[in-house]
């Protein structure tokens, strides 16, 4: 049995620039049988569903989620969550935010941890999870992710920024970047301050990332602002807030005894926070202006 | 002491200002960047943890009274919750709360009988109020002469039942875990259900939650909080925020008249157990700053543990705190 869905669009309808996408949903998988029932929730209801965290899907564009059960005698039952985001972009964010886990070679990112299997592909963001744990029922979760990755024709490109940070040759850590759309989500991964002294904003993006030298842990913020001039507020609101007192330069040695980093390259604003050294701090900031000057 | 510590250790510390209403409004007109935190790693003015120590002892500055009570077997091999000793461990943690000698005596000292109670439980799938807890509950309004159409156990559809709307009492319940708002779902977080709108509540770790108890559907009802520990939940990342590699069978309840102080020992226990289980406090998506909040600027109970007594029963293997 195979249920046709036509995901995209079926809320908000189509929209310029959006494909509608048929989906394929696996109706069986590992022996575990959808339950023919099927839930789903838009932006306004997707609450009702997961308990105060719609939150975070919203502010990656999220447009609908399909809920599926699927049953098998003596194992529990397995639920499939499958996130449209709108966007490949949206649908990174979300499984970027949340990466912790090892990766399963499932759709165009993925990871499998604690009985949870997560993976985006194209516009879409699949959890897929067990009420109840057991060899057998993680082979289950991997087999239903599998086929619900083949029913996901189409693949979409990672955020642009993603490519504009230096990698593993400055120290990146693993599953350790972050697609953010909100100076919320900033602070939940990296505590910056209370207020949004960033300016981040639905039109903004930003990536951060973790690097690591001598056990040393550095992180690397990148920004892109709609506008020149929407960057060099930020920057000025950000100097002003954080960086008062470094007297007129880009620089300081913070209160932890490393370096924070600030610069505003055209749209985008580049901060290193906690260089164990300026030249380091210095080094990743370069390499990150040079990536984006590559682009150029 | 490493920078999320010290983050708690801020907001936690905050609370010894003489003035701490003003104090609190001082911190929201002042741009609060991570460089404060740094400053108190590097000052150690404010170096006392969440966890700097609970009292076991009554003393005169106590102003809150918790009971954590534990049982090896309320759990079976399958985790499946045994309902008669659950319902022994409830009644000796009301005895103990309300210093009476009978099980029944705390029960009516805490409920009449022409009460209409309303059993805010929580329905949340992956790690819901036990079911028995909610039996033992009603068992006991119904021991003490609740009439049972004044009596409903609901979660999220509170605001349209009769029972909650006309609600002379309320029991708040829950299971403990962390949450990615709030840091750790708490008592008080478990009310949020009671206004149209909780996604307005979700700023700064949630701290506006403890505003939710000053509305008239809830102010001044609540007569009981109770903290379902029997599995607790102790880390975890994210929206999806269930993990189970981060429950534990820790077998008990916290129980209290307080909610901010039952939720302070709660978000302590959590504290702890990443500590015991990292090696360091692992840092939760967000600290759990609403409870200090709800203390500070709602005046909802103590969130100090150093002015909470909290009084141990049962099983004390692994107790932690």
């Amino acid at each position: 049995m195979t249920c046709i869905l036509t995901i995209a669009g079926m809320v908000k309808g189509e929209e310029k620039g959006k494909m509608s996408q048929e989906i394929s949903l696996p109706s069986e998988a590992g022996g575990w049988k959808w339950d023919g029932k099927e839930l789903k929730y838009d932006s306004r209801t997707l609450f009702k569903y997961i308990d105060g965290a719609a939150e975070l899907y919203l502010a990656y564009g999220f447009e609908n989620l399909t809920v599926r059960r699927f049953e098998k005698s003596n194992q529990p039952p397995l639920i499939i969550e499958l996130y449209d985001m709108g966007s490949s972009e949206g649908a990174y964010g979300v499984f970027s935010y949340e990466q912790q886990d090892e990766e399963t070679g499932i759709g165009q990112g993925s990871e499998f941890g604690g009985g949870l299997l997560r993976f985006w592909k194209g516009n879409y963001f699949v959890s897929i999870y067990a009420e109840g744990e057991g060899a057998e029922v993680e082979s289950g979760i991997l087999k239903m992710g599998r086929a619900a990755a083949d029913s996901i024709s189409t693949q979409g490109p990672e955020p642009k920024l993603v490519g504009f940070i230096p990698g593993k040759d400055f120290g990146l850590v693993d599953k350790s970047i972050r697609f953010l759309k909100s100076h919320v989500l900033l602070n939940q991964r990296f505590f910056i301050s209370h207020q949004n002294i960033l300016n981040l904003n639905p039109k903004t993006e930003a990536i951060l990332a973790q690097y690591l030298r001598d056990k040393q842990k550095t992180q690397l913020l990148l920004i892109r602002y709609p506008n020149l001039k929407e960057a060099g507020d930020a920057y000025q609101n950000f100097m002003k807030a954080y960086l008062s007192d470094a007297q007129g330069k880009d620089r300081l040695k913070t209160e932890d005894g490393k370096w924070t980093i600030a610069q505003q390259k055209n749209e985008f604003v580049i901060i290193v926070f906690g260089a164990p050294k300026e030249a380091e701090g210095e080094a990743l900031l370069k390499a990150t202006e040079k990536k984006l000057h590559g682009e150029r | 002491m490493k920078a999320d510590s010290a983050q708690r250790a801020f907001f936690f510390e905050e609370k010894g200002e003489e003035d701490s209403e003003r104090s609190l409004s001082k911190m929201k007109e002042k741009i609060i960047t991570r460089r404060d935190f740094l400053r108190v790693t590097a000052g150690t003015a404010m170096a006392v943890t969440l966890g700097s120590g609970i009292r076991d002892k009554t003393l005169a500055e106590t102003t809150a009274k918790v009971v954590l009570i534990r049982n090896a077997d309320v759990l079976d091999q399958q985790d499946k919750v045994q309902e008669q000793i659950l319902q022994s461990m409830l009644d000796e943690a009301a005895k103990s709360l309300l210093g009476t000698n009978e099980p029944m005596e705390a029960w009516k000292k805490l409920f009449r009988s022409s009460d209409v109670v309303g059993i805010k439980s929580n329905s949340w799938n992956r790690l819901p109020t036990p079911k028995e807890l909610e039996a033992t509950i009603k068992r006991r309004l119904l021991d003490v002469g609740v009439m049972e159409k004044n009596i409903s156990i609901d979660d999220r559809g509170v605001l349209n039942n009769s029972v909650f709307q006309n609600s002379t009492a309320l029991v708040n319940m829950r299971p403990l875990r962390t949450h990615h708002w709030s840091g750790v779902g708490t008592c008080l977080k478990n009310y949020i259900m009671f206004v149209p709108d909780p996604w307005a509540y979700h700023d700064e770790g949630c701290s506006p939650l403890g505003k939710i108890w000053t509305y008239p559907i809830v102010k001044g009802k609540t007569r009981l909080n109770i903290l379902s520990v029997l599995t607790p939940q102790f880390y975890g990342r994210g929206a999806h925020f269930f993990d189970r590699r981060y429950v534990w069978p820790y077998k008990g309840l916290i129980v209290g008249t307080d909610p901010v102080a039952v939720d302070a020992v709660g978000a302590h226990l959590l504290q702890v157990k990443r500590v015991a289980f990292f090696g360091e406090d692992k840092a939760l998506d967000v600290p759990p700053i609403h409870i200090m909040a709800a203390d500070k600027k709602y005046h909802l109970g103590v969130s100090d543990l150093s002015r909470i007594q909290l009084i141990k029963l049962g099983w004390m293997e692994e107790v932690l705190i």
